[in-house]
């Protein structure tokens, strides 16, 4: 045998019977991992929905029911144009076409000559300055000088029973990862204690020869740091790995699900997935502590 | 070195296994412990090595009074006994060399400084040739000289030796005890718990006896 096999063998045995723990612990970073990266996804997806509303406004004038040549549709919407585009805080504004007003209602009335004659609003679509406050109520009550029959949709309600619907998606997310952070911690630590259960001869020795506490619950730390660390960064890996492939399968041209977000995640995202292995480990490294000092409390 | 008085020891609610014993060690000396099974050798013992706490009494060791030291201050105590168990309590994954080094490792001591100093005791214990076999691959006889060894390596002032020699043939017994003898002349104190009438008749050492957990001087050396 050489040298350095001879000398500074481990003080803590690799244990053969951790095995099963190893995979328990594996699994729960994987479900773990899961949970924080659909927490991720469900968070991004109410990002989108909520810029995808917010930031626009739309403004309807309906036809006056006594038009004159002075006051009809044509001059309500020109005017209201002029109060929009001098509206602090408006980036963009578009009054939609006829035609395609036409062709929003094309679903339910046809597309028909008849429906030419309808009495149509008008509708303007406008952007607002990202970051800039407009007050709504204030413009609202602008146009209707010039136009009593507008109205102004901020989206607000939409936004905010979308936003509901995220929330619930995202705390929904964030109580599963919760839920199986806790399981994933008691595995750890039932895993650390179940060893140092089968290494207490060790300990007593180590404590009999005069070892400190300190010593004798570093040798425990650090063994269960690492298998811990490796065990959990495998299934961290194997739940990274997963989400690649869901990324990769809409990469590749595979339908993704009608009002499902993407996926996959982005590397960024990925990143975060490290925290699972890192918290099990940290997780480990403080229930050997703990309980090596406890034990060791209890031996005079 | 060591000072016992009136102390008595029982487990729990049980009768005293130890009563009223009173000695004292005086540095560098060699002394055996006898007594019929059951008498309490091994109890006195481990109260000596700092395993066990007295139910009474005082016991007084290197100058520092037990009762009322710290318990910080134990392992510092601890790590100038060395003790030969009588289930030798080697550590089964490391090898015969692991295992002497222990001692050393826990003091600080670096590989390169103390592997030359292994090797040569295992030599001398008879097993030169088995220092990188692990435990279970040992004899009793071999696991009990690897364990004497640990007990010695690191030259404590107080060695205590529960039946050392118990599963070693006379030769051995012998060759451990000159061993014994050596530390004790570099100034380490010796006490060795033993049932070998031989090898107390051979020496001139004290010799304390046990008899139903109290303590008479058979012999001063």
């Amino acid at each position: 045998m050489s040298e350095k096999q001879r000398v500074r063998g481990r003080i803590l045995p690799r244990e053969k019977g951790a095995a099963p723990l190893d995979v328990v612990i594996a699994v729960m970073a994987f479900l773990a991992a899961l949970a924080l990266g659909a927490s991720m996804l469900a968070d991004r997806q109410a990002e989108s929905w909520r810029e995808g509303l917010a930031g626009r406004l739309t403004v309807q004038i309906l036809q006056p029911e006594h038009p004159t040549s002075s006051r009809n549709l044509n001059t309500e919407t020109e005017a209201a144009l002029q109060i929009l585009r001098g509206t602090r805080g408006i980036l963009t504004v578009t009054p939609m076409p006829d035609a395609d007003a036409a062709k929003l209602v094309a679903p339910w009335l046809g597309a028909d000559a008849m429906v030419k004659d309808l009495p149509l609003p008008r509708l303007i679509d406008a952007s607002i300055v990202p970051g800039e406050h407009v007050d709504f109520a204030q413009l609202t009550a602008r146009l209707q000088t010039v136009a009593p029959d507008s109205n102004v949709d901020d989206h607000t309600r939409w936004i905010s029973r979308l936003q509901t619907l995220a929330n619930t998606i995202i705390y929904a997310a964030y109580t599963i990862l919760a839920l199986i952070a806790v399981a994933t911690a008691a595995a750890v630590s039932f895993a650390t204690r179940a060893g140092l259960e089968a290494h207490h001869d060790i300990v007593a020795l180590l404590h009999q020869m005069g070892a400190h506490s300190g010593f004798i619950a570093r040798a425990f730390e650090w063994h269960y740091l690492l298998s811990t660390l490796a065990a959990s960064a495998v299934g961290a890996g194997l739940a990274g790995i997963a989400f690649l492939a869901a990324g990769g399968l809409e990469f590749a041209g595979v339908e993704p699900v009608p009002f499902l977000p993407p996926l996959g995640l982005n590397p960024q995202e990925l990143v975060w997935l490290l925290a699972v292995p890192l918290a099990s480990a940290a997780i480990a490294w403080a229930t050997a502590r703990l309980s090596v000092l406890a034990v060791l409390r209890e031996i005079y | 070195m060591i000072r016992f008085e009136n102390v008595g020891m029982r487990y729990g609610p049980g009768p005293e296994v130890l009563r009223d014993v009173t000695f004292q060690l005086e540095p560098g000396t060699f002394t055996f412990l006898t007594g019929p099974s059951g008498a309490g050798k091994s109890t006195l013992l481990k109260l000596m090595y700092l395993a066990e706490a007295p139910s009474r009494g005082l016991i007084t060791l290197f100058g520092t009074d037990l009762a009322t030291a710290r318990r910080s201050a134990f392992p510092a105590l601890r790590r100038r006994i060395g003790v030969v168990f009588q289930d030798f309590r080697l550590l089964p994954h490391l090898s015969a060399f692991d295992n002497v080094a222990l001692p050393l490792r826990l003091a600080g001591r670096k590989t390169d400084d103390y592997t030359r100093d292994v090797e040569e005791l295992l030599g001398w214990v008879g097993l030169g040739d088995r220092m990188n076999a692990k435990p279970p691959t040992l004899s009793g006889g071999e696991q009990q000289r690897v364990a004497i060894a640990r007990a010695v390596v690191g030259q404590p002032d107080l060695l205590l030796a529960d039946e050392p020699t118990g599963n070693v043939d006379p030769e051995i017994a012998q060759r451990l005890i000159r061993l014994f003898g050596e530390l004790n002349r570099l100034g380490t104190t010796v006490l060795i718990a033993t049932h070998d009438r031989g090898l107390i008749e051979r020496s001139r050492s004290r010799e304390m006896r046990l008899v139903d957990g109290r303590l008479v001087e058979l012999r001063r050396g």
